[in-house]
């Protein structure tokens, strides 16, 4: 028994090998589906695997096949910028922003505020995706310094469009209305600092990766492959305070361009349209509003844009680029062109009153690609009626990912 | 070495504490909806069901055109004929034959409802259904499986939800608290009602306790791997582990030798299986609430566990360190585990009885396993020639169905990992013969006892002595 101290040792270090090995077996095994990894390379390769194989390839491509010039460029220069801004990111910082690209991941969108999310409130309102409950992926724009919010604005400015009130214009509206949500009565459940940016995938000129940013009532989802946009949806747009507010000296009233196209689309409309476009059906909701990802339905209601006159159809086609406008130029020129193509095989409908200033107002497009809705509700934290709205695309939302 | 057991006990006591504490705090409620939801919630007796009834005013008001003026109890009082009449007609329960049920309506009273953060508050009707299943039926069985049949609101409102749950069950002795039924909805694809099926016998109830306790006992019965670990960890329990072959001429290294006393043998089990049970528990319970899990990395790693029990088995590679080597295995086990609870999507209580019953299951299933098969082990290693041969014939057979199964595992198909699979079938034969063998070993062993203990009393089948260099601290 002499040599048992020397022959214990022995066995310690076989002790920690072994157990290293199966400790690190389990590590792996458990965490490989997460985004343990930081390495940006095996990211994209999981990625570009995983989306290939779960998109509907065909018809993806042939509703993106018709590129521009101006839209690569965009894309080059979005992906030039995400990578920017995530350099611009400390460590810790960079394995939050940075995550897995799937379904999964690209569905962590929702209408609420994070709080409402994460504190115990469960999921969004359409409650489907058990991941919901997580809350949204990614930085709060609370946990930027001035250099990185900076990087990040670049990143946004270029991603979105350059319309008055729409785009990036409408997306500073949207967060100084939270701001001033948050101090007239919301607290903090409300406010900028509770908007996140997440990047899916690395941003790479190959591969899949999709630029996420969000919060109440706003969801912003582009998904890039190869180099080119190929999706920008699913578009979340809501606001309260819904009047005219304000904020830092500006007096704003965020949505009132989308509001105004479709309101207008509505008023172009004679007594017989308007009758045939009515739903039978009370909307209080959004239909596809999150959590009912590809669940667009089978048959088109309402009123087809094909019997409109030309004067009508440019109303329709006026509302659907209040939503378009909403990212770069000249990719909204390339969805225009798509949408324009199928107007006349596109439906409008609509429920409660035209004006779509009352609780269970509600307008829809719906083509056969586009899909927009716009749904008055009640006020949660201001009195009065607030919208919500949604853009989806039935062939390229998330890039067409359906798994 | 007591403190040291004491200490690793604490450890995991800490451990497991912990664990629970986080799975249970990380446990989420229901979802909730911005836009206002009805709710039904259903109380089952042996006779009826009483079904209490909330529904927003305000989607009352759309969907039955009614209006309710300033949403009080007078504006629901004077409209009460027209709100009773529309729910009776919306509420046609059937059997699963398709037998009608009798519905008869209580008082409606407004309530206020809601919460200030997400839906606001607002107004609700608030009212009870007694359910009654045809005369010609057993109530209680009846009961168990029918068509809720309840349309109202949502045949109007397209966006409207309504969420239906079991508040109460007297006929389920295991009834253990409110579980969610189902939803009635419009399928958005097809904008038709989804109707909900009641089924209280497959519910998440706790009936469905001793359900998951047999779940888990059936996991380990046929999850061959599970028991193959475990069982070729053991094998050299019975053995003892020489650092060097005493006879000088033969190849030095490790090698199992000699046996140990029956004590040391059963506390070797003890600890390996406990280890186990500890380690697996851990990450089911991990897993179960969400740890995300990469299942083909899990089943890869636990073909790896084998192999290296298997190896284990033939030379010492660990010895006296098995029960570290099976918590740490036994850790990417549980992570397996946990794929069948997270399958069944449940949440809250259900998820933690259900945790419990799997778990307990595994545990009693694993525990008959260990009883069945180690005590014929441990009297067949009375032979030490024979059980040499038996364990090297098992660890090698073990080794080549790892071998098969890592492959398989990582993507090459092989008819090796297939034969492995069907192992499972042979497990009562190979116990009739073990058994057979560890009698026979005990006769033969007696016999032979009782001839040396006439003679020469110092050598034999003894213990190994203690000069030798044994290759295990003595009081693991």
């Amino acid at each position: 028994m002499t040599r048992q101290n020397s022959l214990t040792e022995r066995t310690v270090s076989r002790r920690w090998v072994l157990g290293g090995l199966s400790a690190t077996a389990m590590l792996a095994a458990g965490c490989s589906a997460t985004s343990s990894s930081t390495s940006a390379s095996s990211t994209t390769s999981g990625a570009a695997s995983a989306s290939s194989s779960a998109r509907n390839a065909a018809a993806v491509e042939a509703a993106t096949a018709t590129t521009s010039a101006a839209a690569t460029t965009s894309a080059k220069t979005v992906t030039q910028l995400a990578k920017a801004f995530y350099r611009s990111l400390d460590s810790d910082q960079r394995s939050t922003v940075l995550n897995d690209y799937s379904l999964s991941n690209a569905e962590r969108w929702s209408n609420l505020p994070q709080g409402l999310l994460t504190g115990g409130m469960g999921g969004g309102p359409g409650g489907g995706s058990s991941d919901s409950s997580a809350g949204r992926l990614g930085l709060s724009l609370g946990d930027l310094s001035t250099a990185q919010l900076r990087r990040f604005q670049r990143l946004m400015k270029a991603a979105t469009g350059t319309r008055t009130g729409l785009g990036w214009d409408e997306i500073t509206m949207h967060l100084d209305a939270d701001d001033y949500l948050s101090e007239n009565g919301g607290g903090d459940t409300y406010g900028r600092e509770n908007f996140y940016v997440a990047l899916l995938g690395t941003p790479s000129t190959s591969g899949t990766w999709e630029l996420q940013f969000g919060g109440h009532h706003l969801a912003v989802a582009n998904t890039y492959v190869d180099g080119e946009l190929v999706g920008a949806t699913p578009s979340f747009r809501g606001i309260e305070p819904n009047g005219r507010f304000t904020w830092d000296g500006e007096t704003m009233k965020v949505l009132k361009v989308k509001e105004r196209a479709l309101t207008a689309m509505l008023a172009s409309l004679t007594s017989a349209q308007k009758s045939k476009a009515e739903l039978s059906d009370v909307y209080s909701d959004l239909v596809l509003g999150p959590g009912n990802d590809w669940q667009f339905p089978t048959t088109h209601e309402g009123l087809k844009v094909g019997t409109l006159s030309a004067a009508q159809k440019k109303k329709v086609l006026a509302a659907i680029a209040g939503y378009v406008d909403d990212i770069a130029d000249a990719d909204a020129a390339l969805i225009m062109k798509r949408y324009r193509k199928e107007i006349d095989k596109t439906y409008i409908a609509w429920s409660g009153t035209t004006s779509l200033t009352q609780v269970n107002d509600y307008v829809r497009i719906d083509g056969p690609s586009v899909w927009i809705e716009f749904s008055m509700q009640n006020g949660i934290v201001l009195s009065g009626a607030h919208p919500h709205s949604v853009w989806r695309d039935r062939v390229t939302d998330y890039g067409g990912t359906q798994s | 070495m007591v403190r040291r057991a004491a200490r690793a006990c604490a450890g995991l006591v800490v451990a497991l504490v912990a664990t629970a504490v986080l799975v249970l705090t990380s446990a989420t409620s229901a979802s909730a909806h911005v836009v206002p939801t009805s709710t039904i919630e259903l109380a089952v007796t042996d006779s009826d069901v009483v079904a209490t009834v909330e529904i927003p005013l305000s989607d009352l008001e759309s969907a039955t055109g009614l209006d309710l003026g300033d949403e009080t109890q007078a504006d629901v009082d004077a409209n009460a004929d027209a709100i009773e009449e529309y729910l009776l007609e919306h509420f046609q329960p059937t059997t699963d034959d398709g037998e009608e049920w009798t519905v008869s309506g209580g008082d409606l009273t407004v309530v206020s409802a809601g919460t200030s953060t997400t839906t606001g508050i607002y107004a609700a009707l608030e009212t009870t259904f007694t359910l009654t299943p045809p005369a010609d039926t057993d109530a209680e069985e009846a009961e168990q499986s029918f068509d809720l049949g309840f349309d109202a609101i949502v045949d109007k409102v397209a966006t409207h939800t309504i969420i239906v749950t079991v508040e109460s069950d007297s006929t389920d002795d295991d009834f253990s608290g409110a579980y969610e039924v189902g939803t009635i909805k419009r399928d958005t694809v097809t904008n038709t009602i989804e109707e909900l099926h009641v089924d209280l016998s497959s519910g998440t109830s706790a009936s469905a306790f001793t359900d998951m306790v047999q779940l888990g006992m059936q996991h380990i019965q046929e999850g061959v791997d599970h028991q193959l670990f475990l069982l070729t960890l053991l094998l050299p329990a019975p053995l003892l582990a020489l650092r060097r072959a005493r006879a000088p001429g033969r190849e030095a290294g490790r090698r199992w030798a000699g046996r140990v006393d029956g004590r040391t043998a059963l506390r070797r089990i003890g600890a390996t299986t406990l280890a186990f049970t500890l380690g697996h528990s851990i990450t089911l319970a991990l897993g179960a609430y969400g740890l995300p899990v990469h299942e083909s990395w899990v089943e890869a790693a636990i073909a790896l566990s084998i192999l290296v029990a298997a190896v284990h088995a033939v030379r010492p590679l660990f010895p006296g360190r098995e029960a570290l080597v099976a918590g740490s295995f036994g850790l990417v086990h549980g992570l397996a585990f946990s794929e069948v609870l997270r399958s069944l999507d449940l949440t809250g209580l259900h998820l933690v009885l259900a945790l419990l019953g799997f778990n307990l299951g595994i545990e009693l299933m694993q525990l008959v396993v260990v009883a069945a098969v180690l005590p014929a082990l441990v009297m067949l290693s009375r032979l030490e020639r024979v059980y040499a041969v038996v364990r090297l014939a098992a660890a090698s057979l073990t080794g080549v169905a790892a071998c098969g199964w890592l492959l398989a595992r990582v993507g090459y198909a092989n008819p090796v990992s297939d034969v492995a699979d069907w192992l499972g079938e042979w497990s009562l034969p190979v116990l009739v013969v073990l058994w057979a063998g560890a009698l026979a070993a005990l006769v033969v062993d007696v016999r032979a006892g009782r001839r040396s203990a006439g003679s020469d009393s110092g050598s034999g089948s003894a213990p190994a002595s203690a000069s030798a260099d044994v290759e295990e601290p003595a009081g693991v």
